[in-house]
């Protein structure tokens, strides 16, 4: 019974994060801070959310370089084509090249 | 079937809105289908994020369609994953609640940053879409409303996007709850989502201030990881959006072009 309060209360809750800046802006404007918050958004939270899932996994599997070189791999693909799938096609292989490859 | 229900809503600068018009109309189509062909290169990493959900809420000690309705309640893969993990641990349902949401908080800056966007269209779509809201529809939406030449396209846009993006969440959440349960452990399906969050990071660090709030936000999502209640991706989050808020009198000139870096 627990399972579906919780489910049904962080989707509600996680709803209320979605539409309470459109609520707040509605009625007073956003602050001009969170205007300039807003617009590093997209990088900075992008940063941290595949900083902590590529920490977990490093943790998880006890294996570092391969997928610190999937990553720096990623990251040179992108930049040399501006292409952000890039990032998965030269990453992915690169990751499974390097655990093939690389002593456990 | 969805597009047909689906409608984007006219602005009128001179009071409130219009009535909306039909998406069957050819440039509406044409501007949701450019949005789904957006997403396209987003669902190839958030299909296999979604096989794995699916695995873990069959294999966790919770009803199978409690964790799938996670897909269309949460909508979020992150505080799925927090969530299914931490009722299949077990933990007290405040503390499973407190950390779903604690991983979704972000969704308040989403939120603020299409809000300036969403500004003088009906209720019911801003109701609409911000349901839809999350990491791959706040990138496509964004970059979408800064092509289109006016905001109903950017709207059609976002929501051809959106669309496409929960059809395959849900899908892929059905499949693995289902077949997924073959997928090897080897193809490291896990790194497929952080891996293409780094596609998407590059090409925005355009600016120092942008540098400077990222540099901080990985340093800090990366040790943050010992933080209970995965409150660390959230605190990683404030302190990057700090630094990049933050002059350093040096290099002013740069931080100031902030605002543009969600292109």
């Amino acid at each position: 019974m627990s399972a579906w309060i919780v489910v049904a209360a962080v989707g509600a809750g996680s709803y209320l994060f979605r539409i309470s800046m459109l609520v707040v802006a509605a009625r007073v404007g956003l602050p001009p801070v969170v205007e300039r918050a807003a617009g590093h958004a997209v990088p900075v939270s992008f940063a941290a959310l595949a900083a902590a899932a590529l920490a977990e996994h490093v943790a998880a599997a006890g294996a570092l370089i391969a997928p610190a070189g999937a990553v720096a791999v990623a990251v040179v693909a992108v930049r040399r084509t501006g292409s952000p799938p890039m990032a998965l096609a030269a990453g992915m292989p690169t990751l499974w090249l390097l655990t093939a490859v690389l002593p456990t | 079937m969805v597009a047909s229900i689906l409608i984007a809503p006219t602005e009128d600068r001179r009071g409130g809105t219009t009535a909306p018009d039909p998406v069957h109309r050819p440039d509406g189509r044409h501007h949701m289908m450019a949005g789904a062909r957006a997403m396209a290169p987003w669902l190839l990493g958030v299909a296999p994020f979604g096989l794995v959900i699916g695995v873990s809420a069959v294999r966790a000690d919770i009803p199978t369609l409690a964790g799938w309705l996670t897909g269309p309640l949460i909508f979020g893969g992150s505080a799925q994953v927090a969530t299914i993990q931490l009722l299949d641990s077990g933990a007290a349902p405040a503390v499973a609640i407190v950390a779903g949401l604690a991983v979704n908080l972000r969704l308040v800056l989403y939120s603020a940053t299409m809000a300036r966007h969403w500004q003088g269209t009906p209720r019911w779509w801003q109701a609409l879409a911000a349901a839809l809201l999350i990491d791959p529809s706040l990138a496509v939406g964004a970059d979408g409303y800064r092509r289109a030449a006016t905001p109903r396209h950017g709207h059609l846009h976002y929501m051809g996007g959106a669309v496409a993006l929960l059809a395959t969440w849900l899908a892929a959440i059905t499949v693995g709850a289902t077949l997924g349960t073959a997928l090897p452990d080897a193809l490291q399906l896990e790194l497929v989502i952080p891996l293409f969050l780094v596609g998407e990071i590059v090409p925005r660090l355009t600016d120092r201030a942008t540098r400077r709030g990222v540099g901080v936000a990985v340093a800090l999502g990366a040790l943050g990881t010992w933080v209970p209640l995965h409150l660390g991706v959230l605190l990683a989050i404030g302190a990057g959006l700090v630094a990049a808020l933050v002059p350093t009198g040096t290099g002013a000139t740069a931080d100031v072009e902030v605002g543009e870096s969600d292109r």
